[in-house]
């Protein structure tokens, strides 16, 4: 398949690849670099498990098409983790139960750590309406938002 | 499921964006965000040979204000067509000259969908239940287009012509949409009805824009419905009620029975052509009392 050759860098290394014109974002990461952490879920830009960051802001990567991430910044669930530390918003998932099967904690952990990036302090309605494009069907939400919610604690906060 | 392929030009200028697609005819297509054209092509509804990306094109994506930013706005906003959803919520600019608008782009989809998917987007593939388009059919929106025979302004109210069908000819694109300032006294409200949840398409969306007089009548109403009809429409019987009278809990009502019999609903999982009606009348009326009583 003949393609457009570009450059991206995905969770800060700087990939060169052959992409034909019309691969997704998904497919670029899923099977071309080989980054399986991002998920395939209804492919319309519905269920959100497919959330990755381009430029700090979320995407639908099933409807991004790969060739518009040229000499962009796309960071996925693989790039949360910094010096093999879990990103507080993965620690915090995991200390709140707010895991199930998983199929849609990557994308929920991207659309939190967005949330977060832009709104360091954010209020419960904040974090349902950052989290209103991303459908999980295990937990019932209510330790999601636990989890987000917990992660932006500091120190000395009073827990509720 | 992968796309069918297709091959992908990002012109850098609008004329070769438009010299593009006029050789290519009815395979060729523009992109914008792809939130709706994406969904089109995995499910084989088209089949491009050629996507026409307007992303390298300067400029399509600002949002102006014709005039001092502290002083009067003459001329109104400008709006280019590829300013996503989520960056014409977040404007100053929007929010000081038509915050309506505003209100109207952070009700579309999820902040996701909002990120990526643009005005120009919305408003030329001719969604009945668009967010937008009621919003600036209110406020007398034009949208500027350009063509293999130049350049043309549109009045919104005469873009939307049928289900999916607007008034785009053969390789034109909608370049930006212009919002006129209102007079300082209007006043403004978006109201969006889904019967799911929050991200789904609208039942009836209600934007109303009204101008009080001072002596307590409503000199002007302008209100835009989406989701109702095949395209989005004015709701020219409420406003004819409306206009010059005083805002009577009699007179809203009335008003709010005319839209109901102005709309022309469809069928689909959203709602029944009936529901959407009788909504149409319980929400015109909900966002007038807004508009009157704060």
């Amino acid at each position: 398949m003949p393609g457009t050759r570009l450059s991206v860098w995905v969770n800060e290394r700087l990939h060169v690849a052959e992409v034909p014109a019309h691969w997704t974002l998904l497919q670029l990461l899923t099977d071309a670099l080989d980054l399986a952490g991002t998920k395939d879920g209804c492919g319309q830009g519905v269920c959100g498990a497919c959330t990755v960051l381009v430029d700090g802001q979320t995407v639908r990567a099933c409807l991004f098409l790969a060739v518009r991430a040229r000499d962009r910044r796309v960071t996925t669930v693989e790039g949360l983790r910094t010096d093999g530390a879990l990103h507080r918003l993965q620690q915090a998932f995991i200390d709140a139960g707010a895991v199930q099967c998983g199929f849609c904690t990557p994308g929920m952990l991207l659309a939190a750590s967005a949330l977060l990036a832009e709104t360091p302090r954010p209020t419960e309605d904040d974090v349902r309406e950052a989290l209103v494009g991303n459908l999980c069907r295990c937990t019932g939400y209510a330790r999601i938002v636990r989890a987000v919610l917990a992660a932006t604690r500091l120190p000395g906060d009073t827990v509720a | 499921m992968t796309l069918p392929a297709f091959e992908y030009r990002e012109p850098e200028t609008l004329e070769e964006a438009i010299e593009l697609l006029r050789e290519g005819g009815d395979e060729a297509r523009v992109i914008g965000g792809g939130t709706a054209l994406v969904v089109m092509l995995r499910a084989r509804l088209v089949r491009p040979r050629l996507l026409v990306g307007l992303g390298g094109i300067s400029g399509l994506g600002d949002i102006q204000v014709d005039g001092p930013l502290d002083g009067p706005v003459d001329g109104g906003l400008r709006i280019g067509a590829l300013a996503t959803h989520r960056e014409i919520e977040r404007s100053r600019e929007v929010r000081r000259v038509a915050p309506l608008l505003g209100e109207a782009c952070g009700r579309v989809g999820s902040p996701t969908i909002r990120n990526m998917g643009t005005l120009g987007g919305n408003l030329a593939y001719g969604e009945a239940a668009s967010d937008p388009a009621p919003a600036l059919l209110a406020l007398d929106a034009r949208v500027t287009v350009s063509g293999p025979a130049g350049e043309r302004t549109v009045p919104l109210a005469g873009f939307f012509h049928d289900f999916y069908e607007t008034a785009l000819g053969p390789a034109e694109i909608l370049t930006a949409v212009h919002v006129p300032s209102s007079p300082a006294p209007a006043r403004s409200t978006f109201v969006k009805y889904t019967c799911l949840s929050e991200e789904e398409r609208a039942v009836v969306s209600v934007a109303a824009v009204v101008l009080p007089g001072p002596d307590g009548t409503w000199t002007e109403a302008r209100i835009g419905l989406g989701g109702v009809a095949p395209t989005p429409i004015r709701a020219r019987g409420a406003e004819a009620v409306l206009g010059g009278g005083r805002p009577t809990d009699g007179r809203l009502r009335e008003a709010a029975a005319a839209a109901a019999a102005d709309v022309d609903p469809l069928d689909d999982r959203q709602g029944s052509a009936e529901y959407r009606r009788a909504m149409t009348e319980v929400w015109v009326r909900r966002a007038l009392e807004t508009l009157r009583d704060g």
